[in-house]
């Protein structure tokens, strides 16, 4: 990867950061069960710090500071149904077993592609990611005496999600145009 | 920012509850509300039940501000991501406690005035004047004397937990003073926009103020309930409210004397 590939992916694993921020904020008013709100709004201020640590990193990749920039099309509208999940259930499971092991898989590719010396900051960035996406699935695990528990069977709107995110394969758009 | 449902209380336009779960009953107004003078057991109850649903409220408050907001400075938006954790953690803390009480969730009504009022504001500079210069620097105010009062009434653990609390909150204000002034002088129409926001709590509070006499559904007078706190000087120093602010403050309740001593040592 070179300065500006890295630049690009940098700036959309924080759109996609921010975005799941926002969606957790959205969700917490909406959502009845206290204890759920209270998870969820733990997992904001980690999807923020993601956010901020990557804005910085971009500036240092020779993009604007806090650059972001829109995953492929396919992924943004498999991140708006995503959004759109209504239920207490659906949005625990869309969070925790979609979203966050989407991400996790982004931050492992880069890690994979890029030179872990020359981009040691991001790399190190990348890793602090991934554990807090670890200590964020610990926590709904840590917590399931407290929230509602998972189905058996997925509802139809959690099904059509995951199968969503599954099928967008590609992320980080390589476009120039959106640089 | 979305559309969102209002409801209209004592003729007043205000945005419409957040979602709570069935075992809760939710007021509108204080006479709806349950509360005890005293110190009973019950009374610690509702008084731990009735902080944690306005922590609760807090951390909704600041969850919609970053879903309303998306345009607003970055390091506003961590600050806001920072307080929904805070909140949230303080609420959790304060059902952990009410727990250990023999207490439950549902177990008395609450309100969420400060999320009806804040929330309906179209302005993030407005909602953080309302919401944390304003409820949480009163919460400040209040928290001077709280701790004291339950060590006083034998419970050193719900004292401790209130005043990890307030520590918390001194850093809420302090950032919405230091970004209200900041967005204020930047672009002067932000001006308006917080005059707006004080000008529709005013009217909201008073609007919902209760009439002379009136109960809670447990007989209790709500009228002492309604006064406010006296003036939390040093927190408020901490919070960065001006010498001149502070001096107002103190002025409105009452207080010359401490206001011109604030002004000789300012």
């Amino acid at each position: 990867m070179d300065v500006k590939q890295r630049a690009n992916s940098v700036g959309t694993l924080r759109f996609i950061s921010i975005f799941l921020m926002e969606t957790l904020a959205r969700w917490i008013p909406t959502t009845p069960e206290m204890e759920v709100k209270m998870l969820l709004s733990r997992h904001v201020w980690r999807m923020a710090q993601q956010a901020d640590r990557l804005g910085h990193r971009a500036r240092e990749l020779r993009a604007p500071l806090h650059y972001s920039r829109p995953a492929r099309q396919d992924f943004m509208t498999a991140l708006r149904q995503l959004a759109a999940v209504s239920d207490s259930i659906d949005r625990i499971d869309a969070f925790h077993d979609v979203a966050l092991p989407s991400l996790a898989a982004l931050y492992k590719r880069y890690l994979a592609e890029t030179d872990r010396l020359t981009d040691e900051p991001t790399v190190v960035i990348c890793e602090q990611a991934l554990t807090e996406i670890d200590t964020m699935c610990r926590e709904r695990k840590d917590w399931s005496s407290e929230i509602p528990q998972s189905r058996s069977t997925d509802s139809r709107e959690l099904g059509a999600v995951r199968q969503a995110v599954a099928a967008a394969r590609e992320v980080i758009d390589t476009s120039e145009a959106a640089a | 920012m979305d559309p969102f449902e209002t409801k209209v209380v004592r003729g007043v336009t205000l945005r419409k509850d957040p979602v709570r779960e069935a075992c809760f009953t939710v007021a509108d107004t204080d006479d709806q509300m349950i509360s005890w003078p005293d110190w009973s057991d019950q009374s610690k109850r509702e008084r731990i039940h009735r902080h944690m649903n306005n922590e609760m409220t807090t951390t909704e408050v600041a969850a919609q501000c970053l879903a309303d907001f998306p345009d607003a400075p970055w390091e506003l938006r961590m600050e806001l991501a920072r307080q929904v954790w805070d909140e949230s953690r303080h609420a959790m803390g304060l059902y952990r406690r009410l727990k250990e009480l023999g207490g439950r969730k549902g177990e008395f009504p609450v309100a969420n005035f400060e999320w009806t009022v804040s929330s309906y504001i179209d302005s993030v500079v407005g909602r953080i004047t309302v919401m944390n210069r304003t409820f949480e620097a009163g919460t400040m105010d209040l928290m001077a004397s709280l701790p004291s009062e339950w060590r006083q009434n034998g419970d050193p653990t719900t004292a401790e937990l209130l005043e990890a609390i307030a520590a918390d909150e001194i850093h809420h204000v302090r950032f919405a003073n230091h970004w209200v002034r900041r967005l204020c002088a930047e672009n002067r129409r932000n001006l308006l926009k917080v005059v707006q926001a004080v000008r529709f709590l005013d009217v909201a509070q008073k609007a919902l103020s209760p009439p002379p006499g009136t109960t809670n559904i447990v007989g209790v007078s709500v009228e002492s309930a309604a006064q406010s706190a006296p003036i939390n000087v040093p927190d408020r120093q901490l919070a960065e409210f001006t010498d001149e602010e502070i001096s107002v403050l103190l002025k409105q309740h009452g207080l010359e004397a401490l206001a011109t001593g604030q002004e000789a040592r300012a």
